[in-house]
């Protein structure tokens, strides 16, 4: 048996569902940091766009209140004070600069800049170097780098420990599966979760599967030892008998007896072998049945017809009361076999001079077969004990039978749905009552 | 009347053949599926015994190569199996009737003989008769020696089979299915008691008797 082909299936099915975890939750992640980053990104330069706009204004007025040399003195009576310095520059209309104001270390490149055309011409730049800015973004920039590469670490590595959590039921329902599969043992279960999801009702599905297993393995033993333990004693006596006469001193007579007992012996063997084998197929619910409608009184009308001549052999009365019109749906064979073997049962335990009594009725829906005698009746010890296999009161031991009619007729009759009930008084008598569903 | 057994088993093969030769057929035996199968095309044979499980080629395979190819020789399966599921699939493979193993050889000799009687189509007699014995099938009519002996619809049944199967054993089983048409076994003895009864009628006011049993076997018909 193989337990290992399942596993490498959970494996990659949790790597599977990991690596699609991690990918949404990264891209999802990703995503909210590349927008985090642009939008502050942009308001960043809206503010120096605004603080070079401001100072642009104010320029632009100076120019206004004192010209070109009132525009120059405010410009550097401010770069000279100011904290940050700007770059200020001022073009005449022949593009000549006027005001030059530059922040040492200058770099052109990383400049954001602004200008206004004056009325008469002159244009005011305004710029201001983005080099704090680009600090800040690079900086925001290994931050949020960290970040995304912290999630990518928590997406794998949460989205591992989520699976494997996740695919922990199912595996432990895979290596108890695997464990049954491989060991054979049947009475193994899968322990429930009880979280009450599908895993635990594919659990539970599973153990239902086991008992009905367990049942029929069970019962299947059972009966198999009941055969062979309930052969034992016919096969002893087959093989004895046998052996007995081959001892003995040559005798074609006494050969003869011999092997005539040899072949009514097996003939026991095969009778019970196939009455055990109804029985159990009956217990076990494997027993065929061919359900149709049976008018019950026919069949309890032919079984005492079977009777009949028993009997008046032996004296007993058999009387028969037949309602007509009960039908019950049943295999027709097998009822018969009922009504046999109670009939049989009841003839064979009433002593001469006594009476059976057979009656059919229906009652609230149901069909009942009644079966009195007046026999010796049954201690109560035993009563409960009539349905075993084999078993055969004290006082029913000289008979001639097999022990198994009253069981073959339980298990019939149940396997029908139907119940069997007797009732006894010691002395007076037995009835045995099988009641049907009526059809 | 020629008859072919086709089966694995030496000593089932053994018994039934003797007991056929015994019975007047000649047999011829086959061991595997193959090898029935090739008897049974090249020569006539007035029935075929086949055992369900053979080597090589099982026994419905057999059957059904035979109705294929048109020989209609008749059939009767044997089969360990009891179910009725099993019976119904021999007879749909062309068998003409089956029997449980273990069986009686008295009851294998009769199916035979059934299944020979019904290919041949002899016409059915309105009387038998054996020694002294009549029985009218038109009248339901029984007469010993002359005298008109009662029987009751039973035991005129009874009697009625015994003499179809006369100088055969018949087994209790087969009085029990053709006689009272029940296919188990009662516990108690049902079959000993009719035939005791018919004894009673049919040869206990009589010196010779005809009605013997065969202890562990059953019970014959037999004139003097």
């Amino acid at each position: 048996m193989s337990s290992v082909a399942p596993r490498p299936f959970t494996r990659t099915f949790g790597l599977r569902l990991a690596t699609w975890y991690a990918t949404l939750f990264v891209l999802g992640s990703v995503a909210i940091v590349v927008l985090t980053y642009a939008l502050t990104a942009a308001s960043l330069q809206q503010r120096d766009q605004q603080v070079i706009r401001e100072k642009l204004g104010e320029y632009a007025a100076a120019y206004e209140r004192g010209g070109i040399d009132g525009l120059a003195d405010t410009v550097r009576a401010e770069q000279r004070t100011a904290p940050e310095r700007l770059f200020v520059r001022v073009l005449d209309q022949g593009a000549e600069t006027i005001v030059l104001s530059q922040p040492e270390g200058w770099d052109p490149a990383t400049l954001e800049l602004a200008s206004l055309r004056t009325a008469d011409g002159t244009l005011v730049q305004v710029g201001k170097s983005s080099e704090s800015r680009d600090d800040l973004l690079a900086r925001f920039r290994a931050a949020l780098g960290l970040v995304t590469l912290s999630i990518v670490v928590i997406a794998l590595g949460g989205g591992l420990l989520a699976t494997r959590s996740a695919l922990a039921p199912i595996r432990a329902l895979i290596a108890a599966v695997g464990r049954i599969v491989d060991t054979g043992r049947i009475d193994a279960r899968v322990p429930l979760a009880g979280t009450g999801d599908a895993l635990d009702e594919l659990t539970a599905l599973f153990n239902a599967m086991q008992d009905k297993i367990e049942g029929l393995v069970t019962a299947m033993r059972g009966a198999l030892d009941n055969v062979s333990h309930d052969l034992r004693t016919p096969l002893t006596r087959l093989r004895g008998t046998a052996e007995l006469a081959l001892a003995a001193q040559p005798d074609a007579e006494r050969y003869r007896e011999a092997l005539a007992e040899c072949v009514e012996e097996s003939d026991h063997v095969l009778v019970m072998l196939n009455t055990l084998m109804d029985i159990s197929e009956a217990e076990s619910g494997a027993m065929q049945l061919r359900l149709a409608p049976v008018a019950l009184g026919d069949v309890v009308a032919r079984a005492v017809d079977l009777y009949r001549d028993v009997a008046d052999a032996k004296g007993v009365a058999l009387e028969v009361k037949p309602g007509g019109g009960v039908i019950v749906d049943a295999d027709r064979t097998r009822l018969e076999q009922v009504a046999a073997n109670l009939i049989d049962n009841a003839v064979k335990y009433t002593p001469a001079g006594g009476r059976v009594d057979v009656g059919v009725r229906a009652e609230d829906g149901r069909a009942i077969l009644t079966v009195a005698d007046t026999g010796a009746g049954i201690p109560a010890d035993e009563l409960p004990r009539i349905w075993d296999r084999l078993f055969r009161g004290d006082t029913s031991r000289t008979e001639r039978g097999l022990g198994l009619g009253l069981s073959l007729v339980k298990a019939v009759v149940e396997a029908h749905g139907g119940t069997v009930e007797v009732q006894s008084e010691p002395g007076k008598g037995t009835e045995l009552t099988v009641t049907l569903a009526a059809g | 009347m020629r008859a072919l057994v086709v089966e694995d088993d030496r000593t089932i093969a053994d018994f039934v053949g003797r007991g056929l030769r015994e019975a007047g057929f000649a047999v011829d035996q086959a061991a595997d599926g193959e090898s029935g199968l090739a008897s049974a095309l090249h020569q006539a044979y007035d029935v075929a015994i086949v055992d369900v499980m053979l080597p090589r080629r099982d026994g419905l395979g057999v059957i059904d190569e035979l109705r294929r190819r048109g020989v209609a020789t008749p059939v009767l399966i044997l089969s360990a199996r009891r179910s009725v599921d099993d019976r119904v699939k021999g007879l749909q493979a062309g068998g003409d009737d089956y029997l449980t193993k273990p069986f009686a050889f008295a009851e294998l000799l009769a199916r035979v003989q059934a299944l020979v009687r019904r290919a041949s189509r002899a016409p059915e007699p309105t009387t038998l008769s054996l020694d002294d014995v009549e029985l009218d099938l038109l009248s339901r009519r029984v007469t010993r020696g002359g005298t008109v002996v009662e029987l009751r619809p039973r035991e005129f049944a009874l009697l009625e089979y015994l003499m179809r199967n006369a100088g055969k054993v018949v087994s209790k089983t087969m009085i029990l299915s053709h006689v009272f048409e029940y296919s188990f076994d009662p516990q108690t003895n049902v079959v000993d008691v009719l035939v005791s009864r018919l004894r009673e009628k049919i040869d206990r006011p009589f010196d010779r008797k005809l009605l013997h049993t065969v202890r562990g076997v059953g019970y014959v018909l037999r004139g003097a």
